[in-house]
């Protein structure tokens, strides 16, 4: 009885192309993960891997979106893998949102007062011009920053 | 008991509320303050029980504050839930209880159970109406308490904390830090606790404060009998001369008050010697007015410079120095010199060592603010009344301005003598011109002849702004103008100012107001006023 491949991912056109680069990014994201946390604050545990999430999805998204160098195709099979939030991108493509962070730093329940982060604050509006948000450590995601 | 609890949600005696009992400072500036309330977050510092706690953010700069202990405490001691100090005064409770005579510690049990049992019987108290036995707020504010007391929230101590790891040399964060980097002040005053500070003992803060009351001076009367003046510091615009004559005229007759805004200080002249002693012993440290704490000292009359006699243009630069800073009485009293000879020694103006030096901020001349210009007929009577008289803030600055021009639009007098008898009968009513008036007394140095080819009377209709560059004669007859109105009329025109009469020879002319050099008039040499008429 021949083996049955449970494992037979077809990779569509242009997957070589950018696939050392994901494989990078999930490299640093296994790092990060490793990291240890000692010396960290509670908060800041997260950071590095919101941000490197942020960085895979935004690969995938500009090669799709704006340099419109991969097919279709191949970008359903990257969010489909996992390589990019499907949910952040969805944000990206929204005016406003361009930038954005993070999906917590959107989410009004996770804040005091049904609003949202100090990081979607457009910078000559914040008292504090030096920020780090407390959720994904970013230092500003307002589409006009 | 146990449907009793079920039954009342209150029987457990915890607090719930729906407002914080806070102090202005804890409060903060914005007042649109966002709260969040936790029901039975922390327990109390001082009873341990449970209780409401809110927190807020009391403006940008500041930190997050919560209430540190419940309400039934605060009330006991009438506190901020906060800051611990008290609500009406902003004071610690050992200052307050010390002013006060008030003993407020035996009454609150310190062990545990008692102190909770207490607690719990006050709130039911409370609750039922009793209103317990509670001086606060009955008791007259005394001495003490009006020498401490904050006048004005204090929201410097909203600020965020020091950061500890700075403090240690190990703070990453940099610029991120939301915490203040700087070094932590030790000393005594540092040693504070809370409880400590609730029941009002060993507070070193308290203890520095009810020192500095005691150790304040009262004011001490200058030797000098003459001095009837008070110097008022520290005012801003919303105190009017109404404000202070309200605080003033208690103590004794006013003679005058003179207000100084671009200083923010003021004069405060009594008619005797008796009313302004009075007044500085019933008013020093405790001058409040619209919650603004006044600093008041005793005037100082300007000592003599000697020097000033004897150079004209020591004089001039003497006069520049001070005018735009003059209270305008001042600048009055001194135009109403208008160099008579005799005059000068009679009416000194009053000279303050606390007359900054001019504030180079005069306002910018503006052809159309010369009522000439447009081509009004400017005699020599209402000549000012249309111009200075406009509305009172522009008042000074026109009076300034046009007081500038004058001189140079000499009149035709044709007899110098006449006319400064004219001036002597007029002064009481009109007052001089405010322009640069060279003294024309005895020891004058511009020769009459420099004052007969002076242009006949038409020049004066013609005259502009740019008059004054027409050759030295024309500036020499500052005696132009024999009457300007009163800038304000009801006041003494003179004899009202405490000061040493040598000094006023030197500084007459000093409301010349040559003072803007640096203002943009139109091509006006201010050097060339004082040394055009000279020979």
């Amino acid at each position: 009885m021949p083996k049955v491949r449970t494992n037979r991912v077809k990779y569509p056109e242009g997957w070589e192309l950018i696939e050392p680069t994901l494989r990078e990014l999930d490299g640093k994201m296994r790092e990060a993960e490793l990291d240890p946390h000692d010396g960290k604050r509670k908060c800041e545990a997260l950071w590095p891997i919101f941000k490197i999430t942020h960085q895979k999805s935004r690969y995938v998204y500009d090669l799709y979106y704006r340099r419109s160098e991969i097919s279709k195709e191949l970008y359903e099979f990257c969010l489909d893998q996992g390589y990019g939030d499907r949910n952040l991108i969805a944000k990206w493509k929204k005016p406003g949102y361009e930038r954005l962070c993070c999906l917590r730093c959107i989410q009004p329940r996770d804040h005091n007062f049904g609003t949202t982060c100090v990081c979607r604050v457009p910078k000559h509006l914040r008292e504090e011009k030096v920020v780090e948000c407390v959720h994904c450590g970013c230092g500003g995601c307002a589409s006009g920053d | 008991m146990a449907h009793r609890l079920l039954k009342d949600p209150e029987a457990d005696g915890w607090e719930r509320s729906d407002f914080p009992i806070i102090c202005e400072s804890c409060l903060g500036d914005n007042p649109y303050v966002r709260m969040t309330r936790a029901d039975f977050d922390k327990e109390c510092k001082i009873c341990t029980r449970p209780f409401t706690v809110f927190r807020w953010r009391p403006g940008r700069d500041a930190r997050f504050k919560k209430t540190e202990v419940c309400q039934t405490c605060s009330k006991l001691k009438n506190v901020c839930q906060v800051c611990l100090l008290d609500l009406e005064y902003g004071l610690p409770v050992q200052v307050r209880d010390t002013a006060l005579s008030i003993n407020s510690n035996d009454a609150i049990p310190k062990s545990d159970v008692n102190r909770e049992y207490f607690a719990e019987e006050h709130d039911r108290r409370a609750r039922a109406g009793i209103d317990y036995e509670s001086s606060y707020g009955k008791a007259q504010a005394n001495d003490t308490i009006l020498k401490l007391q904050r006048t004005t929230p204090y929201y410097k101590r909203n600020r965020a904390h020091v950061c500890s790891f700075f403090a240690r040399g190990e703070c990453t964060r940099g610029a991120e830090c939301p915490y203040r980097h700087e070094m932590p002040i030790t000393g005594e005053l540092s040693q504070q606790n809370i409880k400590d500070r609730y029941y009002g003992v060993n507070d070193p803060v308290a203890m520095k404060l009810l020192n500095k009351a005691g150790d304040m001076p009262s004011l001490e009367p200058p030797e000098d009998e003459s001095i009837k003046t008070l110097y008022v510091g520290g005012l801003d615009a919303r105190i009017s001369e109404q404000d202070l004559r309200d605080q003033f005229y208690a103590h004794g007759e006013i003679e005058s008050i003179k207000m100084v805004p671009q200083r923010a200080i003021a004069f405060v002249t009594y008619t005797t010697r008796e009313g302004a002693e009075k007044a500085a012993a019933e008013l020093s440290n405790r001058l409040v007015i619209k919650g603004l704490r006044l600093k008041l000292m005793w005037g100082r009359p300007q000592a003599p410079k000697p020097e000033l006699e004897s150079s004209d243009e020591a004089r001039q630069q003497a006069a520049m120095a001070h005018s735009g800073m003059l209270p305008r009485a001042v600048v009055s009293q001194q135009h109403n010199h208008l160099n008579p000879p005799g005059m000068q020694d009679q009416h000194p103006p009053m000279h303050y060592f606390n007359i900054p030096p001019p504030p180079q901020q005069e306002r910018t001349f503006y052809p159309s603010m010369d009522p000439q210009r447009m081509g009004a007929l400017v005699g020599s009577q209402d000549a000012t009344p249309n111009g200075p008289a406009g509305s009172g803030e522009n008042k000074s600055g026109l009076e300034k301005q046009l007081g500038q021009h004058y001189p140079y639009q000499s009149m035709p007098p044709p007899h110098l003598q006449y006319q400064q008898q004219y001036q002597q009968q007029h002064q009481q009513q009109h007052y001089p011109p405010y322009g640069y008036m060279p003294p024309v007394p005895p020891y004058q140095q511009y020769p009459p002849p420099y004052h007969t080819p002076v242009p006949p009377p038409q020049v004066v209709q013609s005259t502009q702004q740019y008059q004054h560059l027409v050759p030295p004669p024309m500036a020499a007859p500052a005696e132009s103008k024999t009457s300007v109105p009163p800038p304000q009329g009801s006041r003494a025109p003179a004899g009202s100012m405490p000061s040493e009469p040598s000094s006023q020879g030197s500084e007459a002319p000093a409301g010349s107001k040559p003072s803007s050099p640096p203002s943009p008039r139109p091509g006006e040499p201010e050097e060339s006023k004082p040394s055009g008429p000279l020979p």
